[in-house]
C-alpha cells in the first residue's frame, strides 16, 4: 500500500522515518523484509571469512593448512549463500539452501572436531567451537537462513496456486513463469 | 588508529544499531536520525583512516599490515552500503539491516585496534 499520510506529522516521520509498508507474504522474493537482514550478515560474513582467508592462504599458508582450507570453503559457503538469498527466484533458493546445509554440516563437524581434538586446528577457523570467536552467529545463521528459505517456499507454490486459479483473467508474471500445469510442489 | 577515535566510532556504531533496532520495533523505515548518525560515524571513520594512512606513510607497520588495510577499506565502506540498502528497503526491517551494518563496523574496529597494536619491533 502507498503511505497513506505523508506530512501527517512531519517532524516525527522525518526523524525516525515513514511507517514502513507491512511485508505482506505476496511480494516475496528472498531479499525484502527479514531476508534482507539475512543478506546483509552473510554478506558480512562473506567478505570478513574470505579476506582472512585470502591473506592467511597467501601469507601463512604452511602454518596450518586444514584451517586455512577450511577458513577457504566457509568463505566461499558463505558467499554463494548471499548470492543464492540476494538473487531469489527458484535456482535462487536451490542454491542458498545447498549452501545453508553444507554451512550447517561444516559448522556442526568442525565445531565437534576443533573441540575433541584441538592439535588438529593449531589456528582457529570461523567454525571453530561451534563459531564461539563469532558470537555463535556462525551457528545460528543457517538454521535462520534454512527457516527463510522454506517459508519463501511456501509463499512461492502459494502466489503460484493462485496464479493458475486466476490466469484467465489477469496475466502479470511477477517471479516465475505461469505453470501450465499446477507446479509439482503441492 | 587511537584508542579515543575507536571509542568514539563505537559509541556512534551502537547509536545507529540502537536506531535500527528502534525503528524495526515501531514498524518505521529509517529517517533524518539514522543518516545524521550513520554520516557522524562514516566522518570518524574517514578522519580515523587518515590518521591511519599518516602514521603508515610514517613508518608504523603492524604485523598483519595487509589485513589491517583490508580492514581499514572494508569498515570505511560498510556504514554507506548499509544506508544505500536500506534506503531501498520499504519494510521495517530496513532499520535492522542498517544495525547488522554498524554493529560489523563496531566489531571491526576493535579487530583493527588490535591489529595497530601489534608491530613487528
Amino acid at each position: 500500500m502507498a503511505d497513506p499520510d505523508a506530512g501527517a506529522r512531519p517532524a516525527d516521520d522525518r526523524a525516525l522515518g515513514r511507517p514502513a509498508v507491512e511485508s505482506s507474504s505476496t511480494d516475496g522474493g528472498t531479499a525484502r523484509g527479514p531476508g534482507r537482514v539475512l543478506v546483509a550478515i552473510y554478506g558480512v560474513f562473506a567478505v570478513a571469512a574470505g579476506a582472512r582467508a585470502a591473506v592467511q592462504l597467501a601469507l601463512q599458508f604452511d602454518e596450518a593448512p586444514l584451517a586455512y582450507l577450511l577458513s577457504a570453503l566457509a568463505a566461499v559457503v558463505y558467499l554463494v549463500a548471499t548470492v543464492g538469498l540476494a538473487c531469489g527466484g527458484r535456482g535462487g533458493r536451490r542454491t542458498a539452501t545447498v549452501a545453508c546445509a553444507v554451512e550447517l554440516v561444516g559448522v556442526l563437524t568442525v565445531g565437534t572436531l576443533s573441540l575433541a581434538d584441538p592439535a588438529a586446528f593449531p589456528d582457529s577457523t570461523v567454525w571453530s567451537g561451534y563459531g564461539s570467536g563469532y558470537g555463535f552467529i556462525p551457528l545460528v545463521l543457517p538454521v535462520l537462513g534454512l527457516l527463510w528459505l522454506r517459508h519463501q517456499a511456501d509463499v512461492a507454490a502459494e502466489v503460484a496456486a493462485e496464479q493458475a486459479g486466476t490466469a484467465q483473467k489477469s496475466p502479470p508474471p511477477p517471479e516465475s513463469p505461469p505453470p501450465k500445469s499446477p507446479p509439482s510442489a503441492e | 588508529m587511537t584508542t579515543p577515535l575507536v571509542l568514539v566510532a563505537t559509541v556512534l556504531a551502537v547509536a545507529v544499531a540502537l536506531l535500527g533496532a528502534l525503528s524495526t520495533l515501531l514498524r518505521r523505515r529509517i529517517g533524518q536520525a539514522h543518516l545524521v548518525g550513520a554520516a557522524a560515524l562514516e566522518l570518524v571513520l574517514v578522519v580515523q583512516a587518515v590518521v591511519a594512512g599518516v602514521a603508515l606513510a610514517g613508518g608504523h607497520r603492524p604485523v598483519e599490515t595487509t589485513t589491517f588495510l583490508a580492514y581499514l577499506g572494508t569498515v570505511v565502506l560498510l556504514p554507506v552500503g548499509g544506508v544505500l540498502w536500506a534506503r531501498s528497503e520499504p519494510t521495517r526491517w530496513a532499520g535492522t539491516v542498517l544495525g547488522v551494518a554498524a554493529v560489523a563496523v563496531a566489531v571491526m574496529l576493535w579487530r583493527l585496534l588490535q591489529l595497530w597494536q601489534v608491530t613487528r619491533g
